[in-house]
């Protein structure tokens, strides 16, 4: 049997298995998902968090890795933590935005 | 061990055990009021009531915010914490000194409070000595830096100058008035540490906690700065009992007028629009400044007649001071760190294995609530008690205010049952219903 082919949907829907712990959503609809490449089995997650020092830092990136490392044909992931662009609620799912009273200043 | 933010804080355990110290020093304090409301009835120069305001002092306050302190330090300033075996004796220092204080002055026996005084000064010695090496690590100056280093430095003259109290009552050298310098004394902790802290705290963790960004460090940083030259004057001005008690105040309160314009401007540009009752105790506190300055102000002035009434007022002033602004802004903060910390420890490396729970499912939210109702009812009928000197009104109001307490520890309990007893299940499988190919 052919293994399912990886998708950014399918890498998505692991992600949205690793809850951002203060804010209680998880990290696709929060927005923290800027990039995914995968080449010769290393999947490679570019992300941010909600602010710079966020003290979640090490946990997040960590179950980024845990959560990924299971997929049929990865054999490494690289999760880099980037500042910029800088995160926005703006980034959020209209369901997030709801589930956390967030609104989108100008 | 995995480290916090990427940085080197202090292991979960030692802040956990100051954290503990506090909260148990909160709820015998407590226990203290209720059995002998007199304390706050009468004027507050006696032996009993400087003891109990070092218990609630050093034993909570200073407890937990040297605890919170060593984990927020490197992730607000994103460095790492400079030696975590210096926690453990100063831990040790601290809570030897502290009780050995608090029963010394119980029973007037000021050799004792110098030799425990003593221990607990090398404590705090310790505690700074460690937070300045991690902050000499740190390039460049912004307010957080300034705030905290100013805060160290005021740390070390506070418990300096309380050595300096005891010794004058050996060796007579000093030509102040002893209750001004006992004034000078507290002022120079609760507005040089605590409210420093909690404005350069606020920096941080009210944009982190309400998803917004710190509108001007311009702004921020002259508000730290003013309150220094303030406290600097105040200080001078309670210790000589000077006419420049007003110019010096008002200095002191035009910093909290830029830290008040500075936390509304974050608060508007927020973008998380409901406020968790952790961040609304911790306003609530910030907004006791107000009342605070005013009564400040009115304590300073000359033309104040001195009569029972007025007397109690400055009682009224502290009690609002410990109790409300800084008890308030620490309950509020607990409810943020205490479920970090254990959430850290029980639930980290389990993230993206298991589900786990967040933050905020680790307590109860309607305790929460409960609590601060109680606790701003129980504040307010103990200030209106104590400015009326009525002793059974004091002991309803206390016994109002303890139960807020109680309910707080009931919430702790609650988080630290994670601690013995994490709460972990499987994952929940995913199924994706369209598919791109990356």
């Amino acid at each position: 049997m052919n293994p399912a082919p990886l998708t950014d949907e399918l890498v998505l829907e692991q992600l949205r298995q690793v809850i951002d712990p203060e804010i209680g959503i998880n990290i696709v609809d929060l927005g923290l998902i800027y990039r995914i490449a995968f080449a010769d089995g290393r999947l490679t997650v570019t992300m941010t968090l909600t602010t710079p020092g966020c003290p979640m830092h090490d946990s997040i990136a960590e179950g980024v890795r845990n959560v990924l490392s299971g997929l049929e044909g990865v054999t490494d992931v690289d999760v880099q933590v980037v500042w910029d662009p800088p995160w926005h609620p703006s980034m959020m799912s209209e369901e997030a935005r709801q589930l956390t009273g967030t609104r989108i200043s100008n | 061990m995995p480290s916090l933010a990427g940085f080197k804080a202090a292991s979960v355990r030692l802040p956990l055990c100051f954290v503990l110290v506090g909260v148990l020093s909160l709820l015998v304090g407590a226990g203290f009021l209720l059995a002998q409301p007199d304390l706050l009835a009468t004027y507050h120069y006696s032996p009993h009531l400087i003891a109990l305001t070092h218990l609630f002092v050093l034993g909570f306050i200073s407890s937990i915010v040297m605890g919170a302190m060593y984990q927020l330090v490197p992730v607000t300033l994103q460095v790492q914490l400079y030696s975590e075996r210096l926690i453990k004796f100063q831990l040790g220092a601290h809570v030897i000194g502290f009780a050995g204080m608090v029963f010394a002055f119980w029973n007037y026996n000021m050799a004792a409070v110098g030799w425990f005084g003593t221990l607990l000064t090398l404590g705090a010695l310790l505690f700074v000595f460690n937070l300045v090496r991690t902050l000499a690590t740190v390039k460049g100056w912004n307010s957080i830096k300034l705030g905290i280093a100013s805060a160290l430095f005021w740390l070390s003259s506070t418990v300096l100058a309380g050595l300096l109290l005891v010794a004058t009552k050996f060796w007579s050298f000093s030509t102040f008035m002893p209750i001004a310098a006992m004034h000078a004394h507290a002022h120079l902790g609760v507005i040089g540490v605590f409210v420093l802290m909690i404005v350069t705290v606020s920096y941080k963790l009210v944009p982190m906690f309400t998803l917004s960004e710190l509108q001007s460090e311009r702004r921020a940083w002259w508000s730290v700065v003013l309150l220094n030259a303030g406290l600097a004057a105040v200080f001078a001005a309670i210790l000589r009992q000077s006419a420049l008690k007003i110019p010096s105040a008002l200095l002191l309160v035009s910093s909290l007028v830029l830290y008040g314009v500075e936390i509304l401007a974050i608060l508007r540009a927020r973008n998380r629009r409901t406020l968790d009752w952790g961040m609304r105790y911790f306003l609530t506190a910030i907004a006791l400044l107000i009342p605070l300055s005013a009564l400040a102000i009115i304590l300073c002035w000359s033309g104040l007649p001195v009569t029972a009434f007025t007397m109690q007022l400055e009682s009224v002033y502290g009690v609002l001071a410990l109790l409300g602004l800084v008890g308030l802004a620490i309950l509020g903060m607990l409810y943020k760190i205490v479920p970090f910390l254990v959430w850290f420890h029980s639930y980290s490396r389990h993230i993206g294995r298991a589900k786990v729970p967040a933050l905020g499912e680790m307590y109860s939210v309607p305790l929460q609530v409960a609590g601060y109702w109680t606790y701003v009812t129980g504040l307010l009928a103990v200030a209106a008690a104590t400015a009326f000197s009525n002793q059974m009104a004091i002991r309803w109001a206390c016994a109002l205010w303890a139960v807020s307490l109680l309910i707080f520890a009931a919430n702790m309990a609650r988080i630290l049952v994670h601690f013995v007893r994490p709460k972990v299940s499987p994952l929940t499988a995913n199924v994706p219903t369209t598919r791109k190919h990356i």
